[in-house]
């Protein structure tokens, strides 16, 4: 009975007392940060003896903080941009493709999620530094492309492998062009892989911490790098504000994807 | 059949739309990759003096002992913590289910370096989890927390249980309820049904979930890097260090070498012997 919920007996406390522990262990360090960023103590002193908005003020009126964060914007979108495009491109390939290797290749478009993040940071910086592309916009979007590609190209290709290819070759044969079938048949079928890519796409490059390290440059920063920066000089309570407004940012666009993944399905 | 398999046409056929992409990656990630790793025979002179170096020197040999020791106490607490929870989400009634799952997404989705500074300010000297601990008179002085193995440990924990939980919680689900009723029918007992039935069925998602955290947290930067000490480094600051301070690159890409053969060579166990990484 072990697999039924009801009848698990003594052994369901047990096993509701851990997951409630790890949720908590999950959960209390997000709320203690918020909570942080809203106390007076510049120590971080826990209880706050009092709050404040001072922490937020002087992230606002840093402008190297806003800076950095239409940096990672910028980069975000533009890596998302390109991910899903060549993503889409490639996942035709993948699922309709008949050559030789298709296999090598699913995999090869797949390494950049497995290969250690630091190897690939170092490489790239290697051939950065010889081009000339550290510190740069360019730079930083072609890295983080990579790094999103498998992300782009798994929801796009489990989509494409649902849609019954049949219908498209019936807009075929109804008198569209190939080229007019794909973008008004099959893309708007499989858009909610679309979608789920390019917010993935999205939020790794948003996230990525350890390529934008060594790439950026004093002038060009993403927000991560901006934070490692701060981190490593002292654990200034700016910092919890400014990670409450990640927070922020990442549940409300989790919050957005889900109520539009509902409104899509429909 | 036969000019099936002999005409070049045919054999690249549907290839096209995938070059662009495949472009991107030869150029941006198969090259350099390649490059940085042939760097560690060729500098400063063509030969394995690196990788000689590299085993042969006591603090090299510590930081990969500290990374092994580090990965494989983090996977097996992860694995500790997450088989229950994964074992509980799996049968419990949808509605709360969808609450623990929102939970784990939201801490799996929260920024990296947001999550790190909460255990670094939660853990230092003078923090909470300290100034708790002595008010309730259970200690004394501080622990030292941070900036040693044990601060390690605990972060990456915390950053690797969804990673446990997820692939866990998808391979339980699938299971019969039936199986186990047919164990306790056959006369099982609770702790036998457990250790000869849910168990094994489970294995698969739990080693493959566990390599998984095995591998992520051998090369991991982030958290290893601001929780842990300049005295207890792990593999992938080590590479950093190598490369950026110290300029060694002919070091620094043979260590990157060695990441990179234990990584893939533990994946492909993993798709060997659970079939893909789903």
């Amino acid at each position: 009975m072990l697999l039924t919920y009801h009848r698990l007996g003594g052994l369901g406390i047990a096993l509701w007392a851990i997951t409630i522990g790890v949720c908590l262990f999950l959960l209390v360090p997000i709320i203690f940060i918020a909570a942080l960023s809203f106390g007076s103590s510049r120590w971080l002193a826990f209880p706050p003896p009092a709050w404040t908005l001072r922490w937020y003020q002087e992230l606002a009126a840093d402008p190297r903080w806003l800076e950095a964060a239409l940096t990672s914007a910028k980069v975000g979108l533009l890596s998302a941009a390109l991910a899903v495009l060549l993503g889409l491109m490639a996942s035709f390939a993948l699922v309709r493709g008949r050559f030789r290797g298709r296999n090598f290749l699913k995999a090869l478009f797949l390494t950049p999620m497995v290969l250690p993040v630091i190897v690939f940071a170092v490489a790239i910086y290697a051939l950065f530094l010889r081009v000339g592309l550290n510190g740069t916009l360019v730079g930083f979007v072609l890295a983080h492309t990579v790094l999103a590609f498998p992300f782009a190209v798994i929801p796009i290709v489990n989509s494409l492998e649902g849609f019954d290819k049949s219908i498209e070759d019936a807009a075929v044969l109804c008198g569209a062009s190939p080229l007019q079938a794909k973008l008004k048949i099959t893309l708007p079928a499989i858009r909610i892989g679309l979608f789920s890519a390019a917010v993935f796409a999205f939020l790794i490059s948003w996230d990525e911490v350890v390529v934008a390290i060594f790439m950026a440059s004093p002038d060009l920063q993403t927000l991560p790098v901006r934070i490692w920066g701060a981190l490593r000089q002292d654990l200034t309570p700016v910092i919890a504000a400014a990670s409450t407004i990640l927070v922020a940012f990442t549940l409300l666009v989790m919050a957005a994807v889900a109520l539009l993944r509902r409104r899509i399905s429909r | 059949m036969a000019t099936e398999a002999t005409s070049p046409r045919r054999r690249w056929r549907g290839l096209g739309p995938a070059v662009p992409a495949l472009a991107l990656l030869a150029l941006f990630f198969v090259i350099p990759v390649v490059s940085l790793l042939l760097r560690s025979i060729l500098e400063p002179q063509f030969g394995l003096q690196n990788y000689a170096e590299l085993f042969a020197t006591s603090t090299y040999a510590r930081v990969f002992y500290n990374t092994f020791l580090v990965a494989s106490v983090v996977t097996a607490v992860s694995l500790a913590l997450g088989y229950p929870v994964a074992w509980l989400l799996a049968i419990m009634p949808p509605g709360r289910a969808n609450l623990v799952l929102a939970i784990i997404l939201v801490s799996m989705w929260t920024n990296l370096l947001a999550r790190t500074y909460a255990w670094m300010v939660l853990l230092q000297r003078t923090g909470v989890i300290n100034t708790t601990l002595m008010k309730l008179g259970l200690i004394d002085e501080p622990l030292a927390l941070v900036k040693n193995l044990t601060g390690v440990t605990i972060g990456m924990t915390y950053i690797m249980l969804p990673f446990i939980i997820l692939p866990l919680y998808a391979s339980i689900r699938t299971l019969d309820p039936a199986i186990l009723q047919a164990a306790s029918l056959c006369g099982a007992g609770r702790w036998q049904a457990f250790r000869r039935v849910l168990l094994p069925l489970s294995a698969p998602g739990a080693a493959a979930g566990g390599l998984m955290v095995f591998v992520m947290s051998l090369g991991y930067f982030v958290t290893p890097a601001l929780l842990g000490g300049a005295s207890h480094m792990m593999l992938a600051e080590m590479i950093a260090q190598l490369v950026q301070s110290l300029l060694n690159w002919g070091l620094g890409s043979a260590a990157a070498f060695v990441l990179l053969t234990v990584t893939l060579a533990l994946y492909s166990v993993q798709i060997r012997f659970f079939g893909g990484m789903r």
